[in-house]
């Protein structure tokens, strides 16, 4: 009995919150004028993505545009594009010693080299990684599981994880002093704590792209390999001649989401290494994040500026990205 | 140049996955340049037959011989053989040209050996304008041809083709089943043809082989099996429409259908009081009583063809195949004749009894 009533009176209470927008949206729909009603429902979140978004956007190429250090937009003085001059001025970009914002030219060949080698290896990683779990070999579930966990974890949890292993007192160096050698400092020689970056980053998200290509590769029909058996092809003449070409979109979409995502590279290294030694390990959003927010002084304005630079290589990747996806899906189709 | 040998030959072959056996010990031969075709029902393991000739698959147990020569252990691509995949499988980043080209290359043969085979196939299968085409541009048939093509420039000793037509529309497949008839003829060289489609066997084979679960049924002449099926199986799967079927048993010499009278056959037939079945393609019943074996039924339905007509009885189930046009309609009673000679007689087993000498 009370169950019954307890049960009619949730069922009242559920309609009537179910009914609460009745009233406001036949009036909007009465008085909006027809076809403007989508706006309603994408408001809020139109909303969200202009104070977060689309606000921030706009105020990034007004602080470009003006310097000192006053956080107020009221209280800077408007400089035009002197913020960038003072960044592009160099004697010779490949010696940043010679220019005039020095740490944004080692920030600028630090990532060139990160991003060079990082992709190249991840790439060359990660393809042949998908070509073994591709095959019928034992455990490939564990494996393709196991290849994939680090995507998951948080790049602040994976960059801690490798402090752990590679500190002066890490896992690594006990494991060394444990087999008789000494131990290395491998985050505060330039050589090694730059390569461990690209090490660590490259364990991190390799599992992403690796899943990328190993639906490439199963997308393609087992009869076609079975032709080439037929055609007395090879095995590595069947990779180049079949596997390669027919991979092509799914690594395109590799390079160009690994490009951007390594020229975006950031917490993981912030947190393994902090940029050092010196500034062997300083990339360039790290450069922006110092200047703006980190440094004794923040010159807020050469932040923005650079960030806006970081933005058209950006831009730029992306939009070959979109054409390579668009060529994919219509050779598909 | 003598003339490669192209006759196969299978001995006892056993084919097992895991532990599941899906060819029984299946022999036969292939003379060099016969047009044979593997024709049975959909999972009767006619193509895992036709992948261990051609080496995609492993030979379990038995012996594969091509002109002779023990080939279970050779990879496909030593066998000699060319395979027409029922997908196609063209190289869909390649031209139709590299499509046809890239088996030659594989064999290290010069450039001017190449353009002159692939030229040569081309103009022969009517593709010379699609040569720089990508296989996405071209039509079903025109795909078709660019399969047959690539086997043709390698020369193989034995063609093989694993349901080659089934994904062409109906007009187009009776097109490309007397063009490759017609191919068969001009280069004589052995051709193996898998299809569940009896009327491609009948039409194209030399010889036929009928398989069901993974077992040799008959192997013959067409012409041999519609006449002489050698079981009921074959009889009922061979020939279209199909045989009709009728459960009866031995009285006297006769045989006694239940509730539909008695019928005198050729056969030999067994003791009485043996239960049988009898069969009668639907073009050998005649309409109209004559002197014995006359049985009457209601017509169930009728389809005019216009030069034919097939009248569906019911009680007993039976298609009659009456040339011309009918009018008979649904729901009359009508008179039918089963002429002695023209009656198979299977046993229990579903085994064909023989006829009496005479």
């Amino acid at each position: 009995m009370i169950g019954t009533i307890a049960s009619q009176a949730a069922g009242r209470l559920y309609a009537a919150v179910m009914n609460l927008p009745e009233r406001p949206m036949r009036w909007a729909q009465g008085h909006l004028p027809d076809g403007r009603l989508g706006w309603l429902f994408v408001g809020p979140n139109l909303a969200i993505f202009a104070v977060f978004t689309f606000l921030p956007i706009i105020v990034d190429f007004y602080y470009a545009g003006t310097g000192g250090t006053n956080l107020l937009p009221t209280e800077r003085p408007w400089v035009g594009l002197e913020n960038f001059a003072s960044l592009l001025a160099c004697k010779d970009y490949f010696e940043p010693n010679s220019c005039v914002r020095d740490q944004f030219w080692y920030a600028i060949w630090n990532t060139v080299k990160f991003v060079a080698l990082q992709v190249a290896l991840m790439l060359a990683f990660s393809l042949v990684t998908a070509l073994v779990l591709n095959r019928k070999i034992i455990g490939r579930g564990f494996f393709r599981a196991a290849f994939f966990y680090p995507v998951l974890l948080s790049p602040v949890v994976v960059a801690l994880i490798w402090k752990w292993v590679l500190q002066r007192d890490g896992v690594l160096n006990a494991a060394f002093v444990g087999a008789g050698l000494q131990p290395v400092e491998w985050l505060l020689s330039a050589r090694s704590a730059f390569g461990w970056t690209v090490f660590v980053s490259i364990w991190a998200h390799m599992g992403f792209y690796t899943l990328i290509l190993l639906a490439g590769l199963q997308a393609i029909p087992a009869d076609i390999y079975e032709a080439a058996a037929m055609d007395a092809a090879p095995p590595l003449r069947v990779f180049r001649r079949i596997t390669l070409p027919l991979l092509m979109p799914s690594v395109l979409v590799v390079l160009v989401l690994g490009l951007i995502r390594a020229v975006q590279i950031f917490d993981e290294v912030y947190v393994l290494t902090g940029g050092g030694p010196g500034s062997a390990t300083t990339y360039l959003v790290e450069f922006i994040y110092n200047t703006g927010f980190s440094a004794q002084v923040r010159q807020y304005g050469l932040a923005a500026a650079a960030s806006l630079l970081l933005a058209g290589v950006l831009l730029v990747l992306t939009l070959i990205q979109l054409r390579g996806m668009r060529a994919k899906g219509s050779s598909r189709g | 140049m003598s003339r490669i040998d192209g006759s196969l030959a299978l001995q006892d072959v056993v084919k097992r996955f895991g532990n599941t056996e899906v060819v029984h010990g299946v022999s036969f031969d292939v003379a060099d340049g016969e047009f044979v075709v593997f024709v049975g029902p959909s999972g009767c393991g006619k193509s895992t037959l036709l992948r261990m000739i051609c080496g995609l698959e492993s030979v379990t147990e038995g012996e594969v011989r091509i002109g002779g020569e023990r080939v279970n252990d050779l990879p496909a691509a030593r066998r000699g053989l060319a395979l027409v995949f029922q997908s196609y499988a063209l190289y869909p980043h390649m031209s139709v040209y590299q499509n046809m080209a890239f088996g030659l290359e594989n064999l290290g043969m010069p450039k001017t050996e190449i353009q002159a085979r692939v030229g040569e196939a081309a103009r022969m299968l009517r593709l010379e304008e699609y040569l720089q085409r990508k296989p996405t541009a071209l039509s079903g048939g025109q795909r078709q041809r660019v399969a047959i093509g690539r086997a043709i420039v390698r020369e193989p000793r034995i063609f093989l083709f694993d349901e080659p037509l089934s994904n062409l529309d109906a007009e187009l497949r009776v097109g490309m089943r007397a063009e490759l008839v017609d191919l068969h003829r001009r280069l004589g060289t052995t051709m193996i043809y898998v299809t569940h489609d009896q009327v491609e066997a009948m039409t194209m084979a030399d010889k036929i082989v009928v398989l069901r679960a993974g077992r040799v049924e008959q192997v013959g002449l067409p012409l041999e099996l519609y006449n002489n099926p050698c079981n009921r199986f074959v009889a009922g799967f061979i020939g279209s429409p199909r045989m009709n079927f009728l459960e009866g048993r031995v009285v006297d010499g006769v045989i006694e259908l239940p509730g539909l009278g008695v019928v005198r056959t050729r056969a030999r037939l067994p003791a009485g009081g043996t239960p049988i079945s009898i069969g009668i393609r639907p073009e050998h019943i005649h309409a109209g009583h004559q002197a014995d074996n006359n049985l009457t039924g209601a017509v169930a339905g009728v389809e005019q063809l216009g030069g034919l007509s097939y009248v569906r009885l019911a009680g007993p189930d039976i298609t009659i195949q009456i040339p011309g046009q009918t009018r008979l309609a649904a729901g009359a009673a009508t008179p039918i004749h089963f002429p002695a000679g023209a009656i198979h007689v299977f046993d229990a087993d579903g085994l064909t009894l023989p006829r009496q000498t005479p």
